[in-house]
């Protein structure tokens, strides 16, 4: 009879030993394990982004000449209109030199902007990343916010040889320095629930007490600049729900995310400017 | 050795297939999760060293570039292998239908297992439980009409290679 029992219980002594056996594994070899893996399935999934590139392509061939001549126009008066801001900009940052030298005041910091494919989208119940086609080759490091024309993506997360893993914003893992646009008093963000068949929801936490938002008549949040991660004023999303927290201190909220964060295709990574 | 670099190859041709079947669904915030079929076929019939190498080698797949510590998946699968390779000989696991059944349930349970450990260890931010139902009956539903084409893919791939015969194991008995 114990004889018995104890080839009932032999795989599941087993399966202690591999448990335990696992977590006795040095880090080192769990890290190389880690890349390892990570780098064989890297090339798969950038060719797959290269096809999915090329269907694009063909499929953008079909297009008539008067959709091609329509959207060179259209082009055109963008570049325009991106001619007038960009003069904008540089008459402001020359502005801001002229400020800081005079106040003395520490220069505010930098980012290089460097666009990236996206290789693939791993999204579910639990966290919402994507891999993009640029890693260590391009300077990229941990920490360095993603954004796009919608506003904030997230941050990178991993950084490989050719490939990054940026955390969305629409991730719970990720948490943001955030406020109300047109107010200064910081708030937080983070990612929350993303409903099936339904854009990214996030959440938000210590908003100041005065402040109202609802469906009909949302706030926009951006990003503080506090944390130093991400430059202020960048888009994060709209609050469409408030309610008093449990304390009576504060508000939390709901936030409703752009809902092409999760059809992008392209981003672009700031890789922060080093001071020397 | 030969067989499992062979059958691992199969895993990864899931692995790559899933993954590119889960990007496209990012807009229908629906994720698809197959585990049951990254451990079935090797668990009812492998040797229980090479179905948890197997198991092994499809949880690193599922592992990187995820924010649950490295290993989860393995462990997770390989305590679905102990657990299949203990009752499988009360299956008729030739039987087509019951291999596609037994992979079912050990999805499900896989998906849970991975969702508790998930829960457990990345912030909890509440409201989970609709997307985890539907990513589950998605999954679900998916598997069952893929399932019977990997496992005649995995064993006609194993045949083409002359690895037909997975070893058979005896019956258990006991004293």
């Amino acid at each position: 009879m114990p004889q018995r029992s104890f080839h009932a219980s032999r795989p599941f002594l087993l399966l202690g030993l591999i448990l335990a056996g696992w977590l006795l594994v040095p880090t080192l070899v769990k890290r190389i394990l880690s890349i390892s893996f990570f780098e064989l399935q890297a090339p798969v999934s950038v060719t797959a982004s290269h096809v999915r590139d090329l269907q694009d392509f063909w499929s953008l061939r079909t297009r008539t000449r008067h959709d091609l001549i329509a959207a060179g126009r259209d082009l055109a008066r963008l570049n325009a209109s991106y001619e007038v801001t960009l003069q904008q900009t540089e008459t402001l940052r020359s502005e801001v030199a002229r400020l800081e030298a005079l106040l003395r005041i520490p220069t505010l910091p930098g980012y290089r902007s460097e666009p990236a494919r996206i290789a693939r989208r791993d999204f579910n119940a639990w966290w919402q990343r994507l891999t993009i086609r640029k890693g260590r080759n391009y300077g990229i490091t941990v920490g360095s916010p993603v954004i796009f024309s919608g506003g904030v993506v997230g941050k990178v997360a991993e950084v490989h040889a050719y490939t990054a893993v940026v955390d969305l914003i629409s991730s719970p893992t990720l948490r943001i320095a955030a406020t109300l646009e047109g107010d200064s008093r910081p708030l937080s963000f983070q990612g929350g629930n993303n409903p099936a068949f339904g854009p990214a929801r996030g959440i938000v936490d210590y908003v100041p007490t005065d402040a109202s938002a609802s469906a009909v008549s949302p706030r926009r949040i951006v990003t503080s600049g506090l944390g130093g991660v991400f430059p202020a004023g960048l888009f994060v999303g709209e609050i469409i729900r408030l309610e008093t927290s449990t304390d009576g201190l504060f508000k939390t909220g709901e936030v409703r995310l752009d809902s092409r964060l999760s059809e992008l295709t392209e981003v672009t990574v700031l890789v922060p400017e080093r001071a020397d | 050795m030969r067989r499992t670099l062979i059958f691992f190859l199969t895993q990864f041709l899931l692995w790559v297939l899933l993954s590119q079947v889960n990007h496209e669904l990012t807009p229908w915030g629906i994720a698809l999760f197959f585990g049951g079929l990254f451990v079935g076929f090797s668990a009812l019939h492998f040797e229980r060293r090479e179905a948890l190498v197997g198991a092994f080698a499809a949880g690193f797949l599922h592992d990187v570039g995820t924010p649950l510590p490295f290993g989860t998946h393995a462990v997770v699968f390989a305590a679905a292998v102990i657990f299949l390779q203990h009752v499988r000989h009360r299956l008729n696991r030739h039987e087509g239908l019951i291999t596609v059944m037994v992979i079912l349930i050990a999805n499900l349970g896989l998906f849970l297992a991975v969702s508790a450990v998930a829960a457990r260890l990345l912030p909890d931010v509440g409201g989970f439980t609709s997307r985890v139902f539907s990513d589950l009956i998605a999954s679900q539903l998916t598997l069952a009409l893929v399932a019977p084409w990997f496992l005649a893919l995995q064993s006609k791939t194993l045949e083409i290679a002359g690895l037909s015969a997975p070893a058979e194991p005896r019956p258990r008995s006991y004293p």
